[in-house]
């Protein structure tokens, strides 16, 4: 246990004082943090989710058809309960509901929306409100009644710091233990490590062990930033949000692990981590909506370990939503550690000669 | 042996050392030199390193084949070779970091893949490249593998093994501040962490100052004072001389002769060296070989003109005969000089070439790029 310590403080005090890492790890997210915060706070939002319920009535049906002509919703028919899960469950941005009216009658009509999309529900709603008053004809306005299903504001930095956090993690674990168990290799500093006492797994363990205690700490030091300047609020509980990081970080750190095995050297390293890295850094939803992304690009988002990351931590952070609401995520992450730790174990090398 | 520490050979080990250490010089089977010398009349203590029949192939290439060894406790023990010769495989195998292809390997009883643990705590080891983490001082890399070993790393401990390899100074500079030498030496002094009854060093004072080298000598020659056993590779011939108990040359993967140094040298037979450059006209090598006392002669073109290395053994004979010769052949001779026979003169009869030539070459050192293997 003492080598075990020893080794994990020696690695912290290596991770802190090396400034490349740092920057990269730290100041990098911070700036688009502090940038993006002082440009956005709206966007354009490109797809709308809308959700319709109520009965059947020939005022719905005049809307639904303007709704289509509209082309920025995706429209989904259903039961009321059903729809408004969705609409918790970020999948819906509004559900607009119809009340019972008389044959002939302009029914009353309900706006439910979600504040955490942000940008498009409110882009929705004006739509929304357009295409119901023309249907109605201008005589007869319609009575909205508009409930945001969270009682707060949801600002841009809310929905967008968990994105940023989990790209932060991402680019620690992956880059951080790819080039440095290859480097470790290349200077020989696993071989020295086989000739100690020391069992080479424990000093793997302590590398992510440190790794965790410093993916932890960034994710407390971006956090505080985001609350210091742009006023940040955490929903659900941050217990969750601690177990997202975690598991998050562990599945990176096995993809880091699993590149540094592959790799012949730390610049091939440097690049193949670059190469898992950038991808789904664009397609995992952090900077835009992949709504928009072509559809033969749809299902490659849907395997990006980086966008269950995301909305792993968007659902405690943003929505305020449990430990139950993540479970899809946190099991593909720790899929992604054990399939990424295979190939790390399959392909683990002491030595750089031996290749 | 202490004593000895302040003559011209300081490690040469007598037929019976204070530590009652004996030189059996009959390692190898295959031996050539040393056949029929192996002194009988003691009887001859365990070794603490034992190697018989190693192999290590690369491929089709054989890098250590069937290497018998036997490594005497408290013995400086150097071996020497050409790059590609095998030493580093066979110290990686002595030290458990390679799986040997045939053959076994005991160091002090154990076997390091079997009993790997056993043997980690019984070692230490300075691998030929800088193992070291960048981003961490010194004295904290010390204390960090004490704390690997789970031995003292207190801040005495780590200030005393500092100090044996003269890094106090920079005790508190980043591994990444220091320069190649001195990160030889902190590499050496980490080796000591643990303090281990045998001491591998992989070319521990390549690239180092002579002042640095010979600081390091005292260094190893401590570390056996305290009782250890050392292995050490290197490049030069002269540490070998000086330093080492017994030398061990390696060529093509085999031991071609081992031997105490001296005892290397009166082997060869010759009593000194001659070297002169013939710069006006030719002094025929066939004429200079019936010289008497003669041993050996070889001709290198210089810029200059021809250079003659010539083994005598009778210095004198040969020498008077050599001008003579020159004389008659209306030959002009430059940069006379007569050196006493050294590990050099042995090294080159045996490998027929010069070591320093050998040197140079850059890493890697002993798999032939071509035939790497994953392991």
């Amino acid at each position: 246990m003492r080598s075990f310590l020893a080794m994990v403080r020696a690695n912290l005090k290596m991770a802190v004082r090396n400034r490349a890492a740092l920057f990269w790890n730290l100041a990098f997210p911070a700036l688009f943090i502090v940038i993006f915060g002082a440009i956005f706070g709206r966007g354009p939002g490109i797809s709308v989710r809308v959700g319709v319920v109520g009965p059947e009535s020939a005022f719905r049906t005049q809307v639904l058809a303007g709704l289509k002509q509209a082309q920025v919703f995706t429209v989904t028919q259903g039961e009321r309960d059903a729809e408004l899960h969705d609409l918790a469950q970020g999948k819906r941005d509004v559900v607009i509901e119809f009340g019972e009216a008389a044959p002939g009658a302009v029914p009353s009509v309900t706006l439910a929306y979600d504040q955490a999309s942000g940008t498009s529900a409110q882009i929705g709603l004006g739509a929304i409100r357009q295409i119901l008053v023309a249907t109605a004809g201008g005589a007869s306005p319609v009575e909205i009644t508009e409930t945001p299903v969270q009682a707060e504001t949801i600002s841009f930095m809310d929905a967008f710091v968990p994105g940023i956090l989990a790209m932060s993690l991402m680019n620690s674990g992956v880059i951080g233990l790819a080039t440095a168990f290859t480097t470790y290799r290349e200077r020989g500093i696993l071989r020295r490590i086989k000739v100690t006492p020391f069992p080479v797994t424990s000093f793997i363990l302590a590398r992510v062990a440190s790794q965790l205690v410093m993916a932890v700490l960034q994710s407390l030091i971006l956090v505080g930033l985001a609350w210091a300047l742009f006023g940040l609020h955490i929903r659900g509980n941050p217990l969750v949000v601690l177990l997202a990081i975690i598991v998050g970080s562990l599945a990176f750190l096995a993809i880091g692990f699993a590149i540094s095995g592959i790799s012949r050297n730390t610049e091939t390293a440097a690049s193949y981590a670059n190469l898992v890295t950038f991808p789904m850094l664009f397609l995992s939803g952090i900077f835009f909506s992949m709504e928009s992304a072509p559809t033969w690009l749809q299902p490659i988002t849907k395997v990006l370990p980086l966008a269950y990351l995301v909305n792993a931590l968007q659902e405690p952070m943003t929505r305020g939503n449990g430990l139950d609401a993540i479970l899809l995520d946190l099991a593909v992450l720790l899929a992604t550690f054990v399939a990424a730790m295979f190939v790390a174990v399959r392909f683990f090398r002491w030595d750089a000669r031996a290749t | 042996m202490a004593d000895g520490a302040a003559l011209s050979y300081p490690c040469r080990v007598p037929a019976a050392s204070p530590q009652g250490v004996t030189v059996i010089a009959d390692l190898a089977p295959t031996d050539r030199a040393a056949t029929g010398t192996a002194p009988a009349d003691r009887r001859p203590p365990e070794p603490v390193i034992e190697t018989r029949g190693l192999t290590k192939r690369y491929g089709s290439h054989v890098a250590v084949d069937g290497l018998d060894l036997a490594i005497l406790p408290q013995e400086i023990f150097g071996i020497l070779g050409p790059n590609g010769a095998g030493k580093t495989t066979t110290l990686e195998m002595i030290e458990g970091l390679r799986a040997p292809d045939a053959g076994t390997v005991r160091v002090a009883g154990f076997d390091p893949m079997a009993q790997g643990d056993e043997v980690r705590r019984l070692i230490g080891v300075q691998l030929q490249t800088t193992a070291l983490f960048d981003y961490l001082t010194a004295a904290e890399l010390v204390e960090l593998f004490a704390g690997l070993y789970d031995v003292d790393g207190s801040p005495a401990r780590v200030a005393q093994l500092i100090g044996m390899v003269g890094l106090e100074e920079k005790r508190h500079s980043r591994v990444d501040e220091l320069s190649g030498g001195q990160r030889q030496r902190l590499a050496v002094a980490i080796a000591l962490v643990n303090d281990p009854r045998i001491v591998f060093l992989d070319e521990p004072t390549t690239g180092l100052d002579p002042a640095a080298r010979r600081s390091l000598w005292q260094t190893i020659r401590e570390i056996r004072a305290g009782g250890a056993t050392v292995v050490l590779t290197t490049h030069y011939m002269e540490e070998a001389e000086t330093l080492c108990d017994r030398v061990a040359i390696m060529e093509g993967g085999r031991i071609i002769t081992c031997d105490p140094p001296a005892e290397l040298v009166r082997k060869l037979g010759a009593d000194a060296t001659i070297r002169t450059t013939v710069v006006r006209g030719t002094v025929p090598a066939e004429a200079v070989r019936g010289l008497p006392g003669v041993l050996a002669v070889s001709e290198e073109p210089r810029d200059d003109g021809t250079a003659l290395r010539i083994q005598t053994a009778d210095a004198q004979g040969t020498l008077v005969g050599l001008l003579e010769l020159a004389t008659a052949c209306d030959a002009a001779l430059s940069g006379l000089a007569v050196n006493q026979a050294s590990l050099e003169d042995v090294y080159l009869g045996i490998t027929g070439r010069s070591y320093e030539s050998g040197a140079d070459e850059a890493a890697p050192k002993e798999e032939p790029k071509g035939r790497r293997r994953r392991r």
